[in-house]
């Protein structure tokens, strides 16, 4: 372990980010971007013009599977990979919460007076307790809800039994569009908080070149 | 007897008056048997093909009449002719009237009405038509007959009593017995691409095949209700076989909109259109109405909507709700489905370039076809009682339960999923601009310090 790490690590930057979490990253953020968008247009036709209802399901339907098909590109590079030690959840509660604490504290106080982020980004333990919790909740629980609602709403006649279990089409469809919701608003405050590293464009930089700046 | 006494008033000269006789016989009584043994075919028959009409005509060829109960005159004037021109006239009058070969006739016996001796006559049509009488029974016309409808029609309405004609006579557009009275409706399917071709013989296009008159969408005995089912649909899917793979070609979720969205919600492009809901009972498979009276409904329903100013979402969850409650195991929804507002409007079909393809006419907020919206009870006859509702019930949040299976993205749009969205686009901008204003601010205060 100790050696893959050093190979990829240069004398002032460490190898965080491998080349398939990078690919899945940028094709999840530009397809999520998307359907955002087309989200949008085809629920606010009344609101926005930019393409015609058809365009926008159309669109909406060929970035949705492209992104699920991206999904499997970073489930199975973790699923086979070692690097899966970085979504390890911590089990000792009492740690967590209190790592998970200092996080907050120093995104509301510690950052402003100039103070060291208190979790070190090593390449098997890269997210802080924060990023810990939110990735899992997005990539385990959200992401996939909205696959599963999304293809459900794609061919509604083939997936009926299935529409029924969840309750009906409004109720699959309200859950996707709380899920929507959920995504406008995790995306913003993502590229936000992608720009809180040692400079605005480290963790920006880190995400296309694998390697991120060490302290 | 005008023979005979010509042939009384000429023994003189007996040899012409048999060549006179002869000739006559041969140019009356030959062509007129010959008409007796096939009057439909020869379609100028004067005289009924069975010998004991004969004698019935003799009275019910005059112009009598017999005073009904009601006080209306009836007139038992049968005229011949059409009698032994029509389908029927090979039959005998007691075919029908069989009562009559069984008891002294005249009777003296009283008949309350005209109604309700076509009523008791109509029975007599099953004993030779069996199969179209049994499907004549179970539609909606004998069962409108039955719960005392007077404008509901029997056999006769739409056959006529002695001048029945043959199926072919009913096959022009002229000649439809359901026009009688459903005028207004034929005057549209007149003026749609299925009258227009039918009048201009058939012609949609080279390929086409006959172009439907009533009876071939709604069957000629066995009319259903239209709502009683979404078998309509499938009845334009007879003939237009291909439109369903067309459909998805171009369509998303095409099946679904076959499901919910009547044909010609989208092909009669001017008609208005509603949203129905029928409350449906999941586990009978039935809608609500057939295992229930509907005076028990619609005293519940009064209860809820106790202002009678249509159901509110509230009210219709209340309504759902308590429809469940009410009966023995019942899962009680409510089935969505666009459709046009009136029967007229259903037959104002377009040709196919003229149908609505642009989604936006009903994916969108404010959508006209979203503003009117009934919630329906369907009687076991197959007719339906529909209840005003307030259009916000396909935008409340609360109808997520109770109208949980119809949705139109954009247009029927739950408002309070919109106020969330936009508290999450405040809440994300304000977390970075909240974030950068507080280092600003602590910066700030930071030099001032040093200073």
């Amino acid at each position: 372990m100790q050696t893959i790490y050093a190979e990829h690590s240069r004398h002032d930057e460490t190898y965080i980010n491998p080349l398939p979490v990078r690919i899945w990253h940028w094709i999840n953020a530009l397809g999520f971007v998307l359907l955002i968008l087309t989200g949008v247009q085809l629920r606010y036709v009344d609101l926005f013009n930019v393409m015609s209802f058809e365009a926008a399901v159309e669109l909406h339907n060929w970035v949705g599977f492209t992104v699920i098909a991206n999904y499997f590109i970073w489930l199975g590079y973790y699923l086979f990979s070692d690097r899966i030690k970085v979504y390890h959840p911590e089990l000792d509660a009492r740690k967590f919460f209190r790592t998970w604490f200092q996080q907050v504290r120093y995104y509301s106080y510690g950052i402003f007076k100039g103070e060291k982020s208190p979790h070190n980004v090593l390449p098997y333990d890269k997210f802080n307790p924060m990023q810990m919790v939110t990735y899992q909740l997005v990539m385990l629980v959200a992401v996939p809800v909205q696959f599963i609602t999304g293809i459900m709403m794609w061919d509604v006649k083939r997936f009926e039994v299935w529409v029924e279990i969840l309750g009906g089409l409004r109720v699959v469809n309200t859950i996707h569009v709380l899920m929507f919701i959920l995504f406008v608003f995790f995306i913003l405050v993502h590229a936000y908080m992608g720009a809180l590293g040692k400079k605005p464009s480290t963790h920006f930089k880190e995400m296309f070149t694998g390697y991120e700046e060490q302290d | 007897m005008t023979i005979r006494s010509r042939m009384g008033g000429t023994r003189r000269d007996t040899r012409g008056v048999i060549r006179a006789s002869a000739a006559l016989l041969i140019s009356l009584v030959i062509p007129g048997v010959l008409l007796l043994a096939s009057p439909a075919e020869a379609g100028t028959a004067s005289e009924p093909g069975v010998k004991s009409d004969i004698k019935c005509l003799k009275c019910h060829s005059k112009n009598r009449k017999k005073t009904l109960e009601d006080g209306e005159e009836l007139s038992l004037h049968v005229a011949k002719a059409e009698y032994a021109n029509s389908v029927h006239g090979e039959i005998g009058c007691t075919a029908c009237h069989q009562a009559i070969a069984n008891k002294k006739h005249p009777s003296r016996d009283p008949i309350s009405s005209r109604r309700e001796l076509s009523v008791a006559l109509n029975q007599s049509c099953r004993s030779c038509h069996a199969e179209n009488y049994q499907q004549y029974e179970g539609s909606i016309h004998a069962r409108l007959v039955a719960d005392g409808n007077h404008a509901a029609p029997v056999c006769t309405d739409c056959h006529s009593a002695h001048r029945v004609e043959s199926m072919e006579v009913y096959q022009p557009v002229t000649g439809l017995p359901c026009k009688n009275c459903h005028e207004n409706i034929f005057d549209a399917y007149a003026q749609s691409v299925h009258g227009g071709a039918r009048v201009n013989g058939n012609v949609i296009r080279p390929s086409h095949i006959q172009a439907p008159i009533c009876a071939d969408c709604h069957q000629a005995h066995e009319v259903t209700a239209v709502a009683a089912s979404d078998h309509l649909t499938s009845t334009c899917l007879d003939c237009h076989e291909e439109a369903s793979l067309a459909h998805n070609e171009w369509l998303p979720n095409a099946g679904l909109h076959l499901d919910v969205v009547s044909c010609a919600a989208c092909h009669a492009p001017l008609a208005e259109r509603r949203v129905n809901l029928e409350l449906y009972d999941n586990i009978a498979q039935l809608p609500v109405g057939q295992h229930e009276s509907h005076a028990a409904f619609e005293k519940r329903l009064d209860a809820i909507d106790e202002a009678n100013d249509g159901l509110d979402p509230v009210e219709l969850w209340k309504l759902v709700r308590e429809s469940s409650q009410a009966g023995q195991a019942t899962d009680i929804t409510l089935r969505g489905r666009m459709e046009v507002s009136s029967g007229v409007d259903a037959h104002r079909l377009a040709v196919k370039t003229s149908a609505v393809r642009n989604c936006d006419s009903c994916h969108q907020k404010g959508s006209d076809a979203f503003q009117n919206v009934t919630v329906s009870i369907t009687r076991a006859d197959g007719r339906s009682l529909r209840y005003e509702a307030d259009a916000e019930i396909l935008s409340s949040i609360v109808s997520v339960d109770s109208v949980s299976n119809f949705y139109a993205p954009g247009g029927t749009r739950i408002k309070l999923l919109d106020v969330l969205l936009v508290l999450s686009l405040i809440g994300g901008l304000a977390i970075p601009i909240g974030h950068i204003t507080m280092g600003r601010i602590v910066k700030a205060r930071k030099k001032e310090g040093e200073q």
